[in-house]
């Protein structure tokens, strides 16, 4: 009986370990604690896994249509309080700079945009000095 | 107790193994009969365009917003399900329906919300999506007026979920056909209202920006012109995407400026878009959208 316990424990930890569930960036959890985080009045829209791989990957992008006469917020959360030096930025279809929320070299966890020109914008979250290369996001909107 | 162990032992196996539930399979079989002509594309790329669309749920709260009171007649009634028999129907006035359900719970109108609930649990049902679809949370959350946030982010989480399982089980081409019954029922009510009120500049400029998404719609679809029923509905599609090119939408780049309030950045959007759309433009597109989505309920 033991040595089936002992084989059981042993299938089990090869199972777990080949899956690869230890030591990966569950976003899903992240973006999902982000949504009730959006700021009152702001309806949920969307959210987003940011997933950097360990560090592998330099950026991780969405994009989305925004209205004119529209306002979005986007929220970041990841490990801790702040935001683990992960940075949304907004370009537009241009790829012109729209908005970022790093500021003065400051990370903020949120940005509230206010659409003044419809088109489609490029969400884009980078990771500046992330330990973890791991978050989540949500965009609400409201009028 | 050596029995008891290799049954665990099976199980384990088992599961590890096929990587599916038994509703996965059921979904992936049900579908068979409608399978299509793969697109020529990268997966990536089509989710990718799909995740942009926006939710219809931002037009219904400008209708809201804009002072338009609620009419259940510019809606699909919820009695014309059993008209949709085909997934391809199916997934449509699915789009549809969900499009008509946010409506009704921006309003607060818990009835005909309820009406709606039932008629896309039963659509959903039929395309085996049905158990990504909280109809007793949304039904009990209807009922209370107070509780319109969490309706709301339980609709819109119940349809990411939908979308996202059928992206991940390589089935994009029925969540284009739930965005683009969406789209389509969300540009109607806009139509209708807007006949109404001819002179609202926001609604004349939202009819106006559907062109945007229009072309991303009309790109969705292009992939899939190798199944009859996309490349019809393509057609349509290209129809109405002829009397949106006539509307010209400028668009100005002007440097925003940001500043921190309250710990969130905010932005000063000095960038403008300006859409030119003339009367006749709205009552074309009024018509054409009117044509495609009576074909797509009827």
């Amino acid at each position: 009986m033991k040595k089936i316990i002992l084989s059981l424990s042993f299938l089990l930890s090869v199972g777990i370990g080949s899956s690869g569930l230890i030591g990966q960036c569950n976003s899903d959890n992240f973006s999902n604690a982000c949504i009730p985080k959006l700021a009152g009045g702001f309806n949920f829209l969307k959210s987003y896994k940011i997933d950097g791989e360990g560090g592998s990957k330099e950026k991780v992008e969405y994009s989305y249509v925004f209205t004119k006469g529209t306002q979005y917020m986007i929220n970041i959360c990841a490990n801790g309080q702040a935001t683990d030096g992960i940075v949304v930025t907004l370009f537009d279809s241009g790829r012109n700079k729209v908005a970022s929320s790093k500021i003065n070299g400051q990370f903020i966890a949120a940005i509230a945009y206010p659409c003044n020109a419809t088109g489609i914008y490029y969400i884009q979250y980078t990771f500046d000095g992330s330990a973890s290369h791991c978050g989540g996001s949500a965009l609400g909107f409201k009028r | 107790m050596r029995i008891l162990a290799v049954g665990l032992i099976a199980a384990i196996l088992t599961a590890c193994g096929s990587g599916k539930k038994p509703d996965e399979q059921a979904f992936l079989n049900s579908l068979d009969s409608a399978k299509s002509q793969g697109p020529s594309i990268d997966e990536e790329v089509i989710n990718s365009i799909l995740q942009q669309i926006p939710s219809p749920l931002e037009i219904s709260v400008l209708l809201k917003q804009s002072g338009t009171k609620y009419n259940s007649a510019i809606l699909n009634s919820p009695d014309n399900l059993s008209k949709y028999n085909s997934n391809y129907k199916k997934a449509l006035n699915l789009g549809i329906y969900g499009t008509d359900l946010g409506y009704t719970n921006i309003y607060q109108q818990n009835q005909d919300g309820i009406k709606y609930l039932s008629a896309i649990k039963s659509l959903a049902d039929g395309l085996n999506i049905g158990q990504f679809f909280d109809v007793e949370t949304i039904g009990r959350l209807a009922n209370n007026s107070k509780n319109l946030d969490s309706l709301l982010l339980i609709t819109t989480q119940n349809f990411n979920t939908i979308n996202h399982y059928l992206q991940s089980q390589s089935r994009a081409n029925l969540s284009v056909l739930l965005l683009t019954g969406g789209w389509l029922e969300a540009m109607q009510v806009t139509c209708q209202v807007a006949a109404h009120n001819p002179k609202n500049q926001d609604l004349r400029e939202t009819i106006g920006a559907q062109k945007i998404i229009l072309e991303q719609i009309v790109l969705l679809l292009t992939f899939y012109k190798g199944d009859e029923n996309m490349a019809s509905l393509l057609k349509d599609m290209d129809g109405l995407k002829a009397t949106f090119d006539k509307i010209k939408i400028t668009y100005t780049y002007k440097e925003s400026t940001m500043e921190v309030v309250n710990g969130v950045s905010m932005i000063k959007d000095n960038s403008t878009t300006t859409i030119d759309i003339t009367d006749q433009d709205i009552a074309a597109i009024k018509d054409l959208t009117n044509s495609i989505r009576n074909k797509i309920t009827s």
